[in-house]
C-alpha cells in the first residue's frame, strides 16, 4: 500500500487551496494540494466581476474604508456573519489585494480625468483623481455602500487564479492533479490526512499530514440549476460531515444568482449590473425600482433574485418552452464597454445564447450560485472538534457571509481566508506537540475501508443508476428547497431526499472497471451528495423564520430572538438518514454593528432581547469616543486585532488616509 | 405555455457522434471508433450531449468538463478533425454525422480526455510563467504600484488564455515536435515580457525560446491564431516574439 | 548585480548562455528565401521580356553577359551570377529541410493532421514542403545548366531547348512548382515577422494576385519560347541575329 508523507494536505487546487499551500511553503512547511482537475480549471475562474477590497481608489469609492466593508459585509449576511471574521476579512482584503498586484495580476487600473459611466439609466460624467491615475480600478456592486469591487475586466477570478497558481509553481509547490479525497484519516479527535484516490489508475493512497486543510468550494450541483462548474459537488463538506465528529454550519443558507443565463444557469457578472445594466420584464419594464426604489438592481442578491422570483410569480415573465424568465438589458452600457469591461458576458452571449448583448437582452433567471454553509471552524479555519483539520473559502463556514454573502465577497475570501488560514496552519505546524509521529496504520486501515466500500460498490448488482438519482436529487432540491421554502415541500422534500438515500445503497453499476469510471464516481458521490442535501433541507425546515438567502414564505420575518444562531450539523451515524442538528448563539453583546434593518428588502424583524442595551452601548462608546480615531473606536467597540496573524497585521494605506511611519 | 420553436411538427434531428475511443490503462482494448445516436434539442451542446450519452447510453465514456461555460479550457477535443471546446459547441451547428477525437500531442487518459494539465505545468516550470522581481515581499500595508491603464488592459488581453491546448493540438510544427512550447507558451512569453513588474529582458527570454522548440521552430501556420477559443492575437505576438528574439 | 543572482536562484543560469545560432539560422533562412524569390521575379520578369519581342530579349541576355559594357559577351558573368544563386539555394534547402517531416511515420501524421484540419494555411504549407522537395531536383538541374552552359540563353538557343531539345514539360513543372512555393514563401516570411502589418486576409489577397500574375506571364513566356521553338526547329543551332543585325550573330 502506498502512503504519501507531508507536512501540509490541502485539497483542493482553487483559489483558497493554492493561497494556503503559498502560505505553508513559504513559512518553510511541504505542502501538497489535491485536485480533482488541473488547478487552473478550478472553479474559481468563473469569478467574473471582482474582488471586494476598501482600496477608495477610484471616486466613488472615497471615503470607503475596513469600516464601511464591514457594515456592508454584516448587513449584507442579514447578521448571521460572525463579526470578528468579518473584521479580519476586510483588513486584510485591500492587504490580499496588493499582494496579487505584486505577483501580477492585470487588475484594471484607474485612468485619472473625466469618463462617462451610466448609474440609473443615466450618463454620468465621473472625475477620477489624477493622483489616483494607475492605481487598481473599483466598480460599483450590489449590497455596497462604495465603489469598491476590483476587478480584470470580467475575467477576475481567472487572472487571480492565473497568478496564484503561477506563484504556487514558482515556489514549486507540489499538485496532486486528478485526485479525490475519499474519506478523512482521523482517530476521533485529530485528523491526520486523507485516503486519496487516483482519478486516472483508480490507485488509493493514504496522505498522511500534520495540517489537512479542505478548500474544495461549493456544493452547486446539489441543484439543477446551478452557475457552478460541474466539479462543485460538495466533496469537501461531506468529508468533514462523513467524520461524524467535525460539523457543517449553516447548510441552509444557499445563495441564488440573479443572473444566471436561462435556461443553462451560466452566470453573468453582477459586473453588468454595477456598471449600469436594467432588469426587465415581458413588457420591457424596469422593475426593480418598483420593489427596491433605494438599492434597485443593485441590492443584495438574496433581495434582487426573489424579487425576480415574485416579479415572474406576479406573471411578468418572459414565456418560453424551459419556462419564464427575465431580461437583463445591458445595451445601454454601449458596444465599447461591453468589448472591454464585459468580454466574458458577450462571449457566453455568442456562444449559448446567439445573441450580441450590445443590441439585444439577455434571458436571465435566478440560479443557484453559493454555498454560504461549510466546514464550521473557528477564526484560524480551525474545526473545532477535529484538532489538525482547516477549511477555507467556499468550502469552509468561519463565518464571513451569514445567510446572505455579498458579491465580490467570495473571490476576495478565498484569498483572504488563504492568506490568515495558512498563516494558522504553519502555526500549527510550527508547534513542537504536533510534530508526533504520523500514524501509518491508521492511514492504512483508512485504505482499507475505503478499498472495500469501493469493492463492495463495483461487486453489488443492484438496480439503481446514479445518474438518474443525482437528477432527482437535483430537481427535488430546486423544487422543494429553493429560492422560496415553506414547511409542507421541506417536509416532503426531505422525505424524498431519503428515500433516495435508501434506494443508492442499490446502485448497480455498468462499468466494473477499479480505474477511470465516470459510473463509479458518480456512485460514491451521489451518496455523499444527499447526505448534504438532506442536511440542507433539515437546516431549512428547522429554521422557521427567513434570514438572508433563507426565505420561509410561513416565516417571513426574521426572528432574531430565536434564531440569531448558527446551525450546526453533524453525521455520527453512517446509517443515519438525517444528520443531527444543533445550534450556536451569536453573542449580540460583543457584536459592533447590533442587529438593525439591512437598508434594503424587508424592514420587519423580531429583535433579539439583547440589542436594545448593545444598541445603547456602542452608541455611548461611541459618543464618548468622539475625539478619537476610528481605529480606537472600533478596538473600543470589538477587539479583534489579536486574531490577525502577525503577516496580516496593520493599518492599510488610501490616498486619503497615509500611513504614519 | 407559448411554446416558440417545438410547435412545428417538424420531426426532431437525430445527431451521430463517432466517437474515438480507447482506454490506455487497459493494454487487451485497442482504439476504435464507436457511432452514439442522439436526439437533438434547442440549445444543447456538446456538453449535455455528451453528458447525455453517459448517463442513458454508454457510463464508460470518459471526457473533461468543469465551468461548461467556456471559461476554464477542460473541455477541448477535436470536433470534425479542428480542436475546440465542447462546452460552446451548439449541436445545431454541427452536421448530422460529427467525429469526436482527443486532442493529439497531450497525453492520452481515455477517450476523449486527455492531460492537457500535466504538460501546462511542465510548460509553465520551463518557461517560467511567473512575475519575477528583484524586489523583497512587497509592503501590504502601503499602497499599491502604479501601472498605466492601457498596459494594464494589454496584459490581460494576453493574460486571458485558458490554457486549453487548442493552439498546441492545431499545430504543425507541434505534430514534428514532441519539444515544442507552442503558442500557449509564446502567449505566455510576450505576457510577462509587456508586465513591467517583471524584471527578466530579451536575454532572458531569449534563453527559454531561442532555439526551435521556441519561436524559432514556429512555422507560422497559424492554426493556433484561427481555433483559439478566447481569439488571443496570436499572430501578431509570436512575430512580435521573433523579430525581437532575432535581435535578443 | 542584483539580478544575476536572481537569475541564479531561478535556475535560468544553466541556460542563461544560450547559442545565438538558431536566431542567425532563422534569419539566414528568411533571408535567403526573400533573396531567392526576388531573384525569382526578377528572372521571370528577364525572361518574359521575349513577349515584348527576341530583340528586347537578346539585348538583356546581352546585357548580362556584360556586351554593352565590355564590348564584348562573357557568358562567364552568368555563370557567376548562376554560382550565386545556388549558394542561396543550397544554404536555403539545407536551412528548410531541418522544418521537413524527418520520417515517413511524422509525414503521414503532419499530412492527417492537415487533412482534418482542413486549415488554409496548413494545408499551404504542405504545398510549400511538397513544391520544395520537387525544387530540390528541378531546380538542381536548371541551376546545372544554367552554369555550364551559360551561352545557351538567348531568343533562339532558348527556344531551341524549351522546343526542339523537349524541355517544355520540365520547364512548365518548374514554373507552377517554384511560383507556388516563392508565392506561399513570401506569404509565410510577412507572417513570420509582422512585415508588412497587413491583415493576413490582405496578405492572402497579395500573394495570390502575385502569384497569378507571374503564373500568367509564365505560362505566356513559356508558349511564346515554345512558339519561337517550333517555328525555329529547322534551324536547331543558330543563334539570333537582332534586326538591326550588327554582330552577325548571337554567340
Amino acid at each position: 500500500m502506498k502512503t504519501v508523507v507531508t507536512d501540509v494536505l490541502v485539497i483542493g487546487g482553487g483559489l483558497a487551496g493554492l493561497r494556503m499551500a503559498i502560505a505553508a511553503r513559504s513559512r518553510g512547511h511541504e505542502a501538497i494540494v489535491l485536485s480533482l482537475v488541473p488547478p487552473k480549471r478550478s472553479h474559481s475562474a468563473a469569478a467574473q466581476g471582482g474582488m471586494q477590497a476598501a482600496l477608495a481608489n477610484v471616486t466613488r469609492g472615497m471615503g470607503d474604508n475596513e469600516d464601511v466593508h464591514f457594515e456592508d459585509t454584516v448587513r449584507g449576511s442579514d447578521w448571521g456573519a460572525d463579526q470578528i471574521v468579518a473584521r479580519m476579512f476586510v483588513n486584510t482584503a485591500p492587504k490580499a489585494a496588493r499582494e496579487l498586484a505584486a505577483w501580477g495580476t492585470p487588475w484594471s487600473r484607474v485612468r485619472g480625468g473625466e469618463r462617462e459611466v451610466i448609474i440609473n439609466e443615466e450618463r454620468v460624467t465621473l472625475a477620477e483623481r489624477v493622483d489616483a491615475h494607475g492605481l487598481i480600478a473599483q466598480r460599483d456592486f450590489g449590497g455596497t455602500k462604495k465603489w469598491r469591487t476590483c476587478y480584470v475586466s470580467d475575467g477576475t477570478g481567472h487572472a487571480m487564479l492565473f497568478t496564484v497558481s503561477a506563484h504556487a509553481i514558482s515556489l514549486g509547490i507540489d499538485v496532486h492533479e486528478r485526485c479525490e479525497a475519499l474519506a478523512l484519516i482521523h482517530d476521533g479527535e485529530r485528523c491526520y490526512g486523507a485516503v486519496v484516490r487516483n482519478l486516472i489508475t483508480g490507485e488509493l493512497t493514504a496522505y498522511l499530514s500534520r495540517a489537512t486543510a479542505l478548500a474544495t468550494g461549493g456544493a452547486g450541483r446539489l441543484y439543477r440549476v446551478t452557475t457552478n462548474a460541474v466539479i462543485c459537488e460538495g466533496m469537501g463538506h461531506a468529508l468533514a460531515l462523513e467524520t461524524g465528529v467535525a460539523a457543517l454550519g449553516n447548510m441552509e443558507a444557499i445563495q441564488f444568482h440573479p443572473t444566471g443565463i436561462f435556461p443553462a444557469g451560466i452566470l453573468v457578472t453582477e459586473g453588468c449590473r454595477g456598471d449600469g445594466g436594467l432588469l426587465r420584464d415581458v413588457d420591457g419594464h424596469r422593475f426593480m425600482p418598483d420593489y427596491e426604489p433605494e438599492k434597485k438592481e443593485l441590492a443584495s442578491r438574496d433581495v434582487v433574485s426573489r424579487r425576480m422570483e415574485e416579479h415572474i410569480r406576479a406573471g411578468h415573465g418572459v414565456s418560453s418552452r424551459f419556462g419564464p424568465h427575465l431580461w437583463l438589458d445591458i445595451t445601454l452600457l454601449g458596444r465599447r464597454h461591453i468589448e472591454h469591461n464585459l468580454r466574458e458576458v458577450k462571449e457566453i452571449c455568442e456562444s449559448f445564447l446567439g445573441i450580441d448583448p450590445a443590441e439585444q437582452w439577455i434571458p436571465v433567471r435566478p440560479a443557484q450560485h453559493y454555498t454560504m454553509g461549510g466546514v464550521r471552524t473557528r477564526p484560524t479555519g480551525e474545526s473545532p472538534w477535529l484538532r489538525g483539520l482547516f477549511a477555507a473559502g467556499e468550502a469552509a463556514c468561519w463565518d464571513l457571509h451569514g445567510f446572505n454573502r455579498l458579491g465580490g465577497n467570495s473571490v476576495a475570501e478565498t484569498v483572504v481566508a488563504g492568506m490568515i488560514v495558512g498563516e494558522y496552519i504553519a502555526d500549527f505546524c510550527d508547534k513542537a506537540e504536533n510534530r508526533v509521529p504520523l500514524p501509518v496504520t491508521l492511514g492504512e486501515e483508512f485504505v482499507k475501508r475505503e478499498a472495500a466500500r469501493l469493492e463492495a460498490l463495483l461487486g453489488h448488482s443492484g438496480k439503481e443508476n446514479a445518474f438518474h438519482l443525482c437528477a432527482e436529487m437535483q430537481e427535488i432540491m430546486t423544487h422543494h428547497v429553493g429560492i422560496f421554502r415553506q414547511a409542507d415541500a421541506l417536509q416532503a422534500g426531505i422525505g424524498r431526499l431519503q428515500r433516495l438515500l435508501q434506494r443508492s445503497r442499490d446502485i448497480g453499476l455498468t462499468s466494473k472497471t477499479w480505474g477511470a469510471n465516470a459510473d463509479l464516481v458518480a456512485a460514491y458521490r451521489l451518496r455523499r451528495m444527499l447526505k448534504l442535501a438532506i442536511t440542507i433541507a433539515h437546516g431549512a425546515c428547522q429554521r422557521t423564520e427567513s434570514r438572508g438567502a433563507h426565505f420561509r414564505e410561513d416565516f417571513p420575518r426574521r426572528n432574531d430572538q430565536d434564531w440569531l444562531k448558527r446551525t450546526l450539523a453533524f453525521w455520527p451515524d453512517d446509517d443515519a438518514v438525517l444528520p443531527r442538528l444543533d445550534y450556536e448563539a451569536l453573542d449580540v453583546k460583543q457584536m459592533e454593528l447590533p442587529p438593525g434593518w439591512r437598508g434594503y428588502g424587508a424592514k420587519n424583524y423580531v429583535e433579539h432581547p439583547d440589542t436594545p442595551a448593545r444598541q445603547a452601548e456602542v452608541e455611548a462608546i461611541r459618543t464618548q469616543m468622539s475625539d478619537s480615531d476610528r481605529f480606537a473606536v472600533q478596538h473600543a467597540l470589538m477587539p479583534y486585532a489579536d486574531k490577525l496573524p502577525s503577516a496580516c497585521e496593520g493599518k492599510n494605506e488610501r490616498l486619503e488616509e497615509p500611513l504614519e511611519e | 405555455m407559448n411554446n416558440t420553436t417545438s410547435g412545428s411538427g417538424l420531426p426532431p434531428r437525430h445527431i451521430s457522434f463517432d466517437i474515438l475511443r480507447y482506454n490506455p490503462q487497459d493494454p487487451a482494448t485497442a482504439p476504435r471508433m464507436q457511432t452514439y445516436r442522439i436526439e437533438d434539442a434547442d440549445s444543447m451542446t456538446l456538453f449535455i450531449a455528451l453528458n447525455e450519452i453517459r448517463e442513458h447510453q454508454d457510463p464508460t465514456l470518459q471526457f473533461d468538463f468543469v465551468c461548461r461555460a467556456g471559461i476554464c479550457g477542460s473541455c477541448a477535443m477535436m470536433v470534425n478533425g479542428r480542436p475546440q471546446l465542447a462546452c460552446r459547441t451548439l449541436t445545431r451547428n454541427l452536421p448530422d454525422v460529427t467525429t469526436l477525437a482527443p486532442l493529439p500531442f497531450f497525453e492520452l487518459i481515455g477517450d476523449l480526455s486527455v492531460n492537457t494539465g500535466k504538460w501546462m505545468r511542465g510548460m509553465s516550470e520551463r518557461l517560467q510563467t511567473w512575475v519575477h522581481t528583484l524586489e523583497p515581499a512587497p509592503d501590504l500595508r502601503k499602497i499599491e504600484a502604479r501601472m498605466n491603464p492601457d498596459l494594464a488592459e494589454q496584459i490581460y488581453e494576453l493574460d486571458r488564455c485558458v490554457e486549453c491546448g487548442c493552439c498546441v493540438a492545431a499545430c504543425g510544427t507541434a505534430q514534428m515536435r514532441q519539444d515544442f512550447v507552442g503558442a500557449v507558451g509564446f502567449g505566455q512569453i510576450a505576457r510577462f515580457r509587456l508586465d513591467p513588474r517583471d524584471v527578466r529582458n530579451d536575454e532572458d527570454y531569449y534563453a527559454l525560446i531561442g532555439d526551435d522548440t521556441g519561436v524559432f521552430g514556429c512555422m507560422s501556420l497559424l492554426a493556433c491564431h484561427d481555433v483559439c477559443p478566447k481569439s488571443l492575437p496570436l499572430q501578431t505576438q509570436i512575430a512580435f516574439l521573433r523579430r525581437k528574439m532575432a535581435v535578443a | 548585480m542584483l539580478r544575476e543572482v536572481f537569475i541564479v536562484q531561478s535556475g535560468l543560469a544553466e541556460i542563461g548562455k544560450r547559442s545565438r545560432w538558431p536566431a542567425r539560422l532563422d534569419v539566414v533562412q528568411s533571408l535567403s528565401g526573400l533573396a531567392l524569390a526576388l531573384f525569382m521575379w526578377g528572372h521571370m520578369f528577364f525572361v518574359a521580356s521575349i513577349l515584348l519581342g527576341a530583340d528586347v530579349m537578346w539585348a538583356i541576355t546581352k546585357l548580362f553577359e556584360g556586351y554593352f559594357f565590355l564590348g564584348q559577351s562573357y557568358p562567364r558573368l552568368v555563370s557567376g551570377v548562376v554560382a550565386v544563386v545556388i549558394a542561396l539555394f543550397v544554404v536555403h534547402a539545407l536551412l528548410a529541410l531541418r522544418k521537413f517531416p524527418i520520417n515517413y511515420r511524422q509525414y503521414t501524421t503532419v499530412r492527417a493532421h492537415a487533412q482534418a484540419m482542413k486549415h488554409g494555411d496548413t494545408t499551404l504549407w504542405l504545398w510549400q514542403a511538397h513544391t520544395g522537395f520537387m525544387l530540390f531536383f528541378l531546380a538542381s538541374a536548371h541551376l546545372y545548366q544554367m552554369l555550364v552552359w551559360p551561352q545557351n540563353i538567348g531568343p533562339y538557343a532558348s527556344s531551341d531547348r524549351i522546343w526542339s531539345d523537349g524541355l517544355w514539360p520540365f520547364y512548365l513543372v518548374m514554373l507552377l512548382t517554384v511560383e507556388l512555393h516563392g508565392g506561399i514563401g513570401l506569404y509565410r516570411l510577412a507572417l513570420k515577422w509582422g512585415w508588412p502589418p497587413l491583415s493576413r486576409h490582405s496578405l492572402h489577397w497579395l500573394k495570390w494576385l502575385l502569384t497569378a500574375f507571374f503564373l500568367i506571364l509564365g505560362l505566356a513566356t513559356l508558349g511564346a519560347y515554345m512558339k519561337i521553338g517550333f517555328e525555329h526547329r529547322q534551324h536547331y543551332g543558330e543563334r539570333y541575329t537582332p534586326t538591326w543585325g550588327t554582330e552577325g550573330e548571337e554567340r
